[in-house]
């Protein structure tokens, strides 16, 4: 299946900016079953500074910098991916999630390093006693780690509700825990978090997802958006990609940019500025299928 | 020879080496660095007792009250977070030095200098192939959840492979008399520049046991670390070296600023630097100047809002990618924080004798980190004999638990959040510490202690500080030692086996020294906070000025209000006619309200210009003379204390305002006569002049416009301190015309308008920028405009009234003026001081 994403954000300030320093993980990555065929990223006004790079956790991260001086700022991602199905492994067949867990935490191997890295708290994943009692309906003793994982999944889809706007990129946690409802980052951070406080390697994935269009137009549903879900790790499988905003297990309709502990990790678009005043930034994103 | 008993039971020996009339109170028990157990003093202190044999008790004592005040003048302080006296809490020092034998000290040296080359290549195999993870021989959740681990430096190697380049070791000496390491700070160590000042002091106080005991010389050290961090620039001639603070309300800024002075660095905020094409540079009034190597004293996770923490603006956004674009050096390297975790000794014998092929020669404090299953059980079966630590540093870490003093629910709760996640978690043995004497003003006390090591890189090799920084408890029975908790430090002396060198970076002997005057690499902050300094002083002294006028005749006035006094409380400005009550309420005393004028918190209220004066100073502490900074510190104090005052009549405040007058006029001569006339000096003369204008333009507008209100001629002369000029010239006739040209025209007033513009233009002519074009700047005609209409304006004119008693072309000058000193204002930030602003990090809505 191959898709076209442009994503495009728009940076107005009341007063204008004398430099901005930037990263950037717009460039979807490469993986097993994602090859990006073609992709650029355009920057108005012309930046003094544009560095391609890999960041620590393999993504691929533009650095630019604006040194005179604007008022508006324009970024621009264009990218073309093919995906190739992904056969998702047979859930009830994976090892008891303890076997894992106890894997990363044992064995050395570059895998398992990496793959313990993952089962750490991070700063946007905290541990909660409500979540890991949450996640322990799903985490019962000796149960296939990816069985319990699509639960948990289809659990935390059914118990809250998707609000776009009823959050934002500080809010706790906690927040969401009590008020049972959130945006995809957050729905991505609570997984992460219960699994991790289990000492299950999981990662947090952005991206976006290809809405089903309806109409002549072909419009899609709901505008697009950028997404965010999680991916297990599960020896023999490798990384296993969980949706739990639409409780799904993505296939063919999930594009991956960037993969990280947390948002902070992968956020998109991030700047320092200095000057600007009140500012208003606009993101809009496109997906289509080709 | 003689022993007693002193009143709480320990021994105090007079003789076995210490000089006559010196008592000694140790208990036997304990170990001490003068005395041994046999009651004999050891030999280093006995070489030191013996070179103080002339210095009496009370000599001593004398001595001492003058080093302290030298501490006071110098304004060494040390910042303690929640202090009332906040930044400036004097910096303790005890005048007995910590005395170390030259042998011993050599064996110590030699065990540093292990263990800093050791760290080095455990942080060169961290943010390198991480050897040490994939073999186990340090755990991996102890570094990957270390929040000092910092990823975009992973795979870096910064110049010459080198990260760790100052690095500083908390050690203490055991009852064995062995030394040990109780801390390693390994990314941004502090306290050499309080050893450096402590060592001058002392020095100089017992200058001739200094030179008989023939101490090893600190500055061999700091060249070194100059030489060390010289050479690692990108560029090989004249490199610029900056340091880096957090500002001056890190708790160790004074010791920057000293360090940077000592050093020859440019001491610099964030905010002072910029990165432009992945090279870093120093904002300046001549522009931007390129830097090479970095001297940090900001924890590294602070260093970029970009890459690194975004929730701290003190650093340099976009510092992580000018460092890995190797354009720039930052020491230590950027992530060797990640070495600083309470757990690292448990692991340093086997990554010794791993990565370096040697034993470990100094011992640690013994360590169990939890996150291995021995240690965690043996941690739970010893814990009230051991000192439990979160194994990462930041603020949920929290404060050591000393597992003894735990009750049996609060032991158990210890337990359950250890077990929960073992990893977390480090126990250490209690440290068990000798003792040294103290000297009370009456005689020496024991306390325990702990020496801060200092190591700097020079090239391949280390180089140990001879001494460092003693610190010692605040009481007898307390272990903890730290300057936060109201301990003290000491001089520490090495004896020297041969002769001490002689090197020193105060006045290189022999080296030429480039002489330089244009002072154009003066950072913008600095000359941002000048400019505001003077702006601030002028501004209540103005207000000071009018107050105690008005209150002089306030005094004499009974019942109904003269229109002069109207008048000079309208050119107060409008927040104070509100702030005092004066107009809404006439039936209210006058004087009053002029008093609270004085404190209140009101925008411009004297207290307040004062305080945000006093504040500006603080930022650039190392750019004011000692006196400046006691005079402004003087008035900020003294108005604070008169605020809290509960009952203040008159006279009260009117003596506020003749001390405060006092001070303002010992600013300002301190700031003509003391300051070097360069841009710095320029910057807060400009201040001044600027609102000083201001100030005569706002009391001519409110007094002289207006000829019903002419009864005031006297009372504006009186308010710009030129009666007596007027007197000598013109005896006691009181003319409009006169008046006004003494006031706005006469060059030659220093209280006039015109005299205001006129050092204004110089002023800007001499700016660095203004210097390279022959273009005059938009200031520079904002200024000369302003001072031609001043010089064109007809006084016959200007001081005619229309028939309604209304001087119009007088409002017409006033008005040109009022426009023309904010203009001239703004174009002066937007051109020198523009980039002074702060950071703003946004991300973008996913």
């Amino acid at each position: 299946m191959r898709y076209r994403v442009r994503h495009v954000t728009t940076y107005e300030y009341g007063e204008s900016v004398s430099i901005c320093h930037n990263e950037a993980r717009l460039s979807p990555l490469a993986t097993p079953t994602q090859r990006p065929l073609a992709r650029r990223i355009t920057i108005e006004p012309a930046p003094t500074v544009l560095v391609e790079d890999r960041d620590y956790f393999g993504n691929t991260v533009h650095f630019f910098s604006l040194e005179e001086v604007h008022s508006r700022l324009t970024v621009i991602a264009d990218a073309e991916i093919e995906l190739s199905p992904k056969r998702p492994p047979d859930f009830s067949r994976s090892p008891p999630w303890e076997r894992v867990r106890d894997r990363v935490r044992r064995d050395r191997d570059p895998e398992a390093l990496r793959a313990f890295e993952f089962s750490l708290e991070a700063p946007g994943a905290r541990r909660l006693p409500e979540l890991v009692e949450y996640a322990a309906q799903s985490l019962v003793p000796g149960r296939p780690l990816l069985e319990a994982v699509h639960e948990l999944t289809r659990r935390i889809h059914a118990d809250f509700r998707y609000l776009p706007g009823s959050t934002h990129v500080g809010t706790a946690l906690e927040e969401i825990v009590a008020t049972r409802q959130g945006v995809c980052q957050d729905f991505a951070h609570l997984a992460l978090a219960a699994l991790r406080a289990f000492g299950i390697p999981a990662l947090y994935v952005s991206g976006y997802v290809y809405n089903q269009r309806v109409g002549d137009e072909g419009r899609a549903q709901v505008p697009d958006a950028s997404h965010a879900w999680f991916s297990v790790w599960c020896p023999d499988h490798g990384y296993v990609d969980f949706d739990p905003t639409n409780g799904s297990v993505p296939e063919d309709e999930h594009v991956t940019l960037a993969r990280g502990r947390d948002y902070s990790d992968v956020s998109p678009l991030r700047g320092v500025l200095l000057g600007g005043g009140r500012q208003l930034v606009r993101v809009a994103v496109d997906v289509q299928r080709l | 020879m003689d022993a007693r008993t002193s009143e709480n039971g320990a021994l105090g020996r007079v003789g076995f080496g210490l000089p006559e009339r010196w008592t000694y109170e140790t208990p036997l028990a304990e170990i001490d660095e003068a005395l041994a157990t046999s009651g004999e003093v050891r030999p280093p202190f006995a070489a030191f007792f013996a070179a103080l044999r002339n210095v009496s008790p009370e000599e001593l004592s004398r001595r001492f009250d003058r080093a302290r005040r030298i501490i006071r003048e110098n304004g060494v302080t040390y910042n303690v977070y929640g202090d009332p006296r906040g930044m400036d809490r004097p910096w303790q020092l005890d005048p007995l030095p910590l005395v170390v034998d030259g042998a011993e000290w050599a064996a110590l040296e030699r065990g540093l200098v292990q263990r800093a080359r050791l760290l080095d290549a455990v942080l060169a195999d961290l943010y390198g192939p991480r050897r040490t993870l994939a073999s186990g021989l340090l755990p991996a959740e102890l570094v990957l959840s270390h929040p000092g681990y910092l990823r975009p430096l992973c795979g870096f190697r910064p110049a010459e492979g080198v990260h760790l380049h100052s690095y500083g070791v908390d050690i203490a000496r055991g009852t064995d008399r062995r030394f040990y390491v109780v801390d390693d700070r390994t990314q941004a160590p502090s306290g050499a520049g309080y050893a450096l000042e402590n060592r001058i002091v002392i020095a100089r106080m017992l200058a001739q046991p200094f030179r008989d005991c023939r101490v090893e010389r600190l500055a061999p050290f700091f060249q070194a670390l100059r030489d060390g961090l010289a050479g690692l620039s990108p560029r090989r001639d004249n490199p610029r070296v900056v340091l880096l603070t957090p500002g001056p309300y890190n708790e160790t800024y004074c010791e920057h600023a000293y360090l940077a002075r000592y050093l020859g660095y440019t001491l610099v905020e964030g905010g002072d630097l910029t990165v432009r094409d992945r090279v870093v540079y120093l904002k300046t009034l001549g522009g931007l100047e390129r830097i090479d190597v970095i001297l940090r004293r900001l924890d590294d996770g602070y260093c970029d809002p970009l890459c690194l923490r975004p929730d701290s603006l003190l650093g340099v956004p976009g510092l992580v990618h000018a460092v890995r674009a190797g354009s720039v050096v930052v020491a230590n390297a950027l992530g060797s924080g990640v070495l600083e975790t309470p757990a690292l000794p448990a692991f340093l014998p086997r990554l010794c004798r791993e990565l370096l092929g040697e034993e470990l020669k100094l011992p640690s404090i013994r360590t169990f980190y939890c996150g291995e299953p021995e240690s965690l059980a043996y941690v739970i079966e010893h814990l009230s004999d051991l000192v439990i630590h979160s194994a990462w540093p930041g603020p949920a870490s929290g404060e050591a638990v000393f597992g003894g003093e735990l009750g049996q629910s609060e032991r158990a709760e210890l337990v359950a959040k250890i077990r929960h996640r073992p990893g977390a978690w480090v126990a250490r043995e209690r440290p068990a510490l000798s003792t040294v004497p103290v000297y009370d003003g009456h005689s020496l006390k024991p306390r325990h202690f702990g020496l801060r090591a200092f190591l700097a890189r020079r090239g391949d090799e280390y180089v140990v500080m001879p001494g460092g920084l003693t610190r010692f408890a605040s009481s007898r029975d307390s272990l903890v030692v730290s300057m936060q908790r109201g301990g003290g430090s000491k001089d520490t002396w090495v004896l020297s086996s041969g002769e001490p060198s002689s090197v020193t970076l105060l006045h290189p002997p022999g080296l030429p020294i480039a002489i330089v005057r244009s002072g154009a690499d003066l950072p913008s902050r600095v000359a941002d906070n000048l400019f505001w300094i003077g702006r601030h002083v002028e501004r209540a002294d103005g207000t000071c000025r009018l107050i105690r006028s008005l209150l002089l005749r306030a005094a004499e006035e009974e019942g109904e209000r003269s229109p002069e006094i109207g008048a000079l409380v309208r050119a107060l400005g409008a927040d104070f006619e509100q702030a005092s009550g004066i107009p809404s309420r006439p039936g209210a005393p006058l004087d009053v309200g002029l008093a609270s004028v004085l404190f209140s918190d009101e925008r411009h209220s004297p207290k307040h210009e004062i305080a945000l004066g006093y504040r500006a100073a603080s930022r650039v502490r190392d750019r004011i003379s000692m006196d400046t900074w006691r005079v402004l510190s003087h008035l900020h104090l003294e108005v604070e204390r008169a605020a809290r005052r509960k009952a203040f009549d008159t006279s009260d405040a009117l003596e506020l305002s003749f001390s405060l007058l006092l001070g303002f006029s010992a600013f300002s001569g301190l700031v003509m006569e003391n300051m070097t006339h360069g841009p710095g000096w320029r910057f807060a003369d400009m201040g001044r002049r600027i609102e000083r204008a201001a100030f005569m333009v706002r009391l001519i507008r409110s007094t002289l416009l207006e000829v019903a209100s002419s009864g005031s001629l006297d009372a504006v002369l009186d308010v710009a301190d030129s009666t007596i000029t007027y007197r000598s010239r013109y005896f006691g006739t009181l003319a409009p015309e006169p008046v006004l040209d003494l006031l706005i025209t006469d060059e030659t007033n220093p209280r006039s308008i015109a005299y205001q513009l006129v050092a204004l233009k110089e002023h800007v002519g001499q700016l660095p920028r203004a210097r390279s074009t022959p273009l005059l700047s938009a200031e520079s005609k904002t200024i000369v405009e302003a001072l031609s209409v001043v010089r064109l304006a007809d006084l016959e004119r200007i001081a005619r009234a229309d028939a309604h008693g209304h001087r119009g072309e007088l409002a017409a000058l006033l008005g040109h003026l009022e426009r023309a000193l904010p203009t001239f204002a703004e174009q002066i930030t937007l051109s020198y001081l523009a980039h002074v602003q702060p950071s703003v990090l946004v991300e973008g809505v996913a």
